[in-house]
Parts: C-alpha cells; sequence; structure tokens
C-alpha cells in the first residue's frame, strides 16, 4: 500500500478523464437530428463507454504486466479505437441514411486539413456529421480519456491492493464524477479543441483536482481498513 | 489439455458476431421505445400540438439502462451457475444453457416494468397538451421492446459468459478475464447502450422522424417537434420505424459495436501470439506482448483515421456545397 502513489494516479487519472471528455466531440440530443456537429450522445454516456472498452483491455493486460505505463497506454489505445469506430460509422449513417455530409459548426475553415465548412452547412443548424478536425480531437479525447480510467485503475489493484472487480469499480466510480464535471462545463454540446467552449477547461481541471484528490483520500482509507487486500 | 491458439481465435470471432447482433437489437429496442436522445422530439411533439401515437419511454440514457438490464441478468445467472455447476461435473456448458436464459428473462421482465412506467408517466405528464395516453400504443409495444432487449441482454451475457471462462474454453483457465460475469455484462451494457445512442439513433432521429422533410440537410431547429406522424398506410407508431431502422441504422449499429470488439480482442490476441506469450503463457514475455498489442491498436486508429479522413473527403466531393434555401 502506497498512499502517495495512490493519491498521485488517482488525481492524474482524475484530470485526465476531464481534459478527455472536453476533447470529445459531443452533439447530445441535436446531433441525433443532424443539427449539431459531434457524436449524437451525452458527454458522460460517450466517456464512460470509451474508458469502458479501454478498461476492458487494460484489465486483460494487467494479468500478465506489471508495467504502469502499458497498462495505461492499453487502455488508451482500447478506447480510441472504440471512439474511432464510432465516429467513422456516424459519419457512414449520416452521408447514406440521412445524405448530410460532415460540416463543422463553430469554425468556418477546419483548422487541421484547411477545408471550407461554411458553405456545405445546413441553415439554421449548428453542423452535422463528424467532420475531420473534430474526428481528431475526438481521438485525443478517447487516447487522454482511456489512458487516465486505465491509470487509476492500475493504482487502485496494484497500490491499494484492491481485486481486479473493485478496482475497475473504483475506478469507474472516479471516472464518473470527472466526466459529470466536464458536462457541466460543455453545457450540451461541444466540437473539441478548436470550440470557444474549449477555453473554460481551466475551470473544470480546478474542480476536477479537489474531486480527484478527495477520491484519492477515500481510496487510501479503504485499503487501510481493509488491511491484507481482501477489498 | 493445453491451450489451443486456434480456439481461442475461434472464440473471438463467436464473440464478435454476438456483439454486431446485441448491438443490432438494442438499437432497434430503443427505436422501437424512442428512447435516448430523438425521443427530446416525441416529447416536443406534444407540447407544440403535435398530438402523437409514438411510445415515448425515456427511462434513462441507453448506457445506464442497458448496464441495468445486463447486470441484473448477469447476477442472477452467475448465482445460478454457482448453484448449478457443481451438479453437473465436467459438464458445466448443461448449467449455462439454463442460467443465462432465465437472467435475461428477468432482465427483460424489468425493461417492462420501466418501459409501461415511464411511457405512462411521461404520456401522463403532457395531459395539459391534450396527449392522450393510446392503450393500444401501450400494450402493442411492449412485448416487441421486451422481446428486442431480451435478444441484446441475452447476446451480452453470452459474451460475458464467454469471456470470463475464455481460457476454461480454450484449454488454459489462466487465460480467463479477471472480471466476474456481471461485472462483464455491466462493462458492456455501457457500452453497447453508448454506441446505439451514439450511432443508432441517428437514423431515426435525422431520418425517421423527419420523413417528410427534404433529405440531404440536417434538420433545422424550425422543424424541431414537428415529427412526421403519418406512415405509408395510417397513423404511424413505433412498429413502423423498427421496420425502416432495420434496414439500415441497426445493421450500421451492430456493425460498430462488433468491430470495436473484433478490434479489441484481435489485437490483443495478435500481441500475445507475436510477443510470445502463447501457448505457454510464459511470464517474461508479458510486456512484449503488451508491446505489440499496443502496437496493433495504434495501426488500427491509424488506418481509421485516414480512411475516415479520405471518406469525408469523397463525400464532400460527391456533395458538394449546400444548395437549399
Amino acid at each position: 500500500m502506497e498512499p502517495i502513489l495512490i493519491i498521485l494516479w488517482v488525481v492524474v487519472g482524475g484530470l485526465l478523464a476531464s481534459l478527455g471528455a472536453h476533447l470529445l466531440p459531443v452533439g447530445g440530443a441535436p446531433a441525433a437530428m443532424g443539427t449539431a456537429t459531434g457524436i449524437a450522445t451525452g458527454t458522460v454516456q460517450i466517456m464512460l463507454g470509451a474508458a469502458m472498452t479501454g478498461l476492458f483491455t487494460a484489465a486483460s493486460a494487467a494479468t500478465f504486466t506489471d508495467s504502469l505505463l502499458l497498462v495505461a497506454l492499453s487502455g488508451a489505445i482500447g478506447a480510441t479505437v472504440m471512439i474511432c469506430v464510432v465516429m467513422l460509422m456516424a459519419n457512414i449513417l449520416y452521408t447514406f441514411g440521412c445524405g448530410i455530409v460532415p460540416v463543422s459548426g463553430r469554425v468556418d475553415v477546419d483548422p487541421l486539413t484547411k477545408e471550407p465548412q461554411a458553405p456545405y452547412k445546413t441553415p439554421q443548424t449548428d453542423g452535422h456529421g463528424v467532420p475531420n478536425c473534430v474526428y481528431v480531437s475526438g481521438m485525443l479525447g478517447g487516447f487522454v480519456g482511456g489512458f487516465g480510467g486505465a491509470l487509476m485503475y492500475f493504482a487502485l489493484l496494484n497500490y491499494a491492493d484492491f481485486t481486479a472487480g473493485t478496482a475497475a469499480i473504483g475506478s469507474l466510480s472516479i471516472f464518473v464524477p470527472n466526466a459529470i464535471i466536464a458536462a457541466y462545463n460543455i453545457r450540451g454540446t461541444i466540437e473539441g479543441f478548436h470550440d470557444p467552449k474549449f477555453k473554460r477547461l481551466p475551470f473544470a481541471m480546478v474542480t476536477s483536482l479537489v474531486v480527484s484528490l478527495l477520491c484519492g483520500i477515500l481510496v487510501v482509507i479503504a485499503s487501510y481498513l481493509t488491511v491484507g487486500g481482501t477489498m | 489439455m493445453g491451450l489451443i491458439v486456434v480456439l481461442l481465435f475461434a472464440w473471438m470471432l463467436v464473440i464478435a458476431f454476438l456483439a454486431f447482433l446485441a448491438c443490432t437489437f438494442e438499437d432497434l429496442e430503443s427505436d422501437i421505445g424512442s428512447q435516448s436522445n430523438p425521443n427530446s422530439q416525441v416529447q416536443l411533439a406534444a407540447q407544440i400540438g403535435q398530438v402523437n401515437r409514438f411510445f415515448n419511454k425515456a427511462i434513462s440514457g441507453e448506457p445506464l439502462s442497458n448496464a441495468m438490464y445486463c447486470a441484473t441478468a448477469g447476477t442472477i445467472a452467475w448465482l445460478l451457475l454457482l448453484k448449478l455447476e457443481p451438479l453437473v461435473p465436467g459438464e458445466e456448458w448443461k448449467a449455462a444453457v439454463l442460467a443465462i436464459p432465465i437472467g435475461v428473462a428477468v432482465a427483460a421482465a424489468i425493461n417492462i416494468i420501466f418501459s409501461m412506467t415511464a411511457h405512462c408517466g411521461r404520456t401522463a405528464a403532457q395531459k395539459r397538451f391534450e396527449q392522450p395516453i393510446y392503450l393500444d400504443v401501450l400494450y402493442g409495444h411492449l412485448l416487441p421492446i421486451a422481446t428486442h432487449a431480451f435478444m441484446t441482454t441475452f447476446f451480452i451475457t453470452c459474451i460475458a459468459y464467454i469471456q470470463c471462462n475464455l481460457g476454461t474454453l480454450s484449454g488454459n483457465p489462466a487465460l480467463n478475464h479477471p472480471f466476474a460475469l456481471p461485472l462483464l455484462g455491466f462493462i458492456w451494457g455501457i457500452t453497447v447502450g453508448a454506441i446505439g445512442s451514439s450511432t443508432g439513433d441517428v437514423h431515426y432521429g435525422a431520418e425517421r422522424e423527419f420523413q417528410d422533410r427534404p433529405f440531404g440537410e440536417g434538420k433545422r431547429v424550425v422543424y424541431h417537434g414537428k415529427i412526421t406522424r403519418y406512415a405509408d398506410c395510417g397513423v404511424r407508431t413505433q412498429k413502423d420505424i423498427a421496420g425502416f431502422c432495420a434496414k439500415f441504422g441497426g445493421p450500421i449499429t451492430g456493425m460498430t459495436f462488433g468491430l470495436i470488439i473484433l478490434f479489441e480482442n484481435w489485437r490483443s490476441l495478435v500481441g500475445m501470439q507475436l510477443g510470445g506469450y502463447l501457448p505457454n503463457l510464459s511470464a517474461s514475455a508479458g510486456n512484449s506482448s503488451v508491446t505489440w498489442a499496443i502496437v496493433m491498436g495504434l495501426i488500427i486508429v491509424i488506418t481509421l483515421a485516414v480512411v475516415n479522413y479520405v471518406f469525408v473527403r469523397w463525400v464532400r466531393k460527391k456533395c458538394g456545397p449546400f444548395v437549399g434555401v
């Protein structure tokens, strides 16, 4: 049991979870009607889906490696694969199912590919689909969020001596409030790093720091109470 | 019996196929019940005077409701397995054949209860907008919803069962997943819901709910709430919607989850093979196996990004700028 390491990795994991949720292109309910750019669901829902996929792979990796970096990277790649497939298939569905072209509603020119956006946008909408800059931001969000989730899982598993199941539920329980903080900060929809709402990130990071610190202390207390690794 | 690597890969493909079916049915279930994001339009319709015969069950976000069904089914199946497996030593699969459907049936029953209370509660709250509770709509949709939910939960529980017994089924119990059956059900319940919500709902929300609006454009804010209430023959209900979405939205959603499961498991197994971890599970090869799996994952991610880039460019060139008014 290493209290400092537990608190450190839980705080880092929580901050990364919050950062990842800000980077994901969340379209919410309007995106389901093609009225907003991004993935057509809520911040917490898509972040959880990605992090859970990463956690599944990270848990497998943790059974045959002791390296923190490798386990965290396994989780990060798992979450990135999930989010990448979702964004690509969403684009296919928008295009062939609804005849909608992927376009950003927040910028007139794609900051990465320099493709024009405004001429392709339907009037009275806030963009639709997952254009390239949004896709890249989503990839980064999945990677960062998955890394954070797997980091917390590793800390709870190896430093707090939780069993695999308890470590998974514990890391999930710390992950969710951090994603919810991001959802509050985003207030509905966000396209990614190029969205003006992304500038609100520092507020969420401060809140995440406090919440994750509290969670880390609780994990240390829980592991003290169950000395012997039976939890 | 030693570990048979081919069996590992075969089970992985079975899991991917089950995942495809699970997410297809999950999307159709949410479309029949009008759960998740497009439900905002069904909710709004009555408020702007569009009385409709849509089923309105927004129990919660799809990931959470599916996690609840799958974790319930997984827990009951797991408890039954603990009791039944000692009765059939050497033939544990017989216990699974009984335990999994019973667990899933209980989850489907819970789904019916939630669907009924959610629909009645939401529609009753719209009394001031003169939206009636049509009893034939209520009775007629409960069984299709429960049947689709049964299929989803059944496939997810089967995936969880295979994964937590993957090593045993392939010849070496050391390769079983460390998570218990209910936890795996919970994880895949969250993921299947997240994908069903984020991918499949687009076909229902952006196309089927607004089918009398122009095709080929995002649905404008002024259309919101003015959903299509009449079908090819008579008044539309959600049963018509399931048939429509089963032709494209459902299978695409299923393919999304199937591909994710396939990529995740495939890269892990190929990593183990390349790193020398299989078939003897040598502890010294652990790090190299994970490293290979990460490299394979990176290749998959980059490939997907390139495919998306090419696809977006192609679509924009093919369709051109917006020409409507």
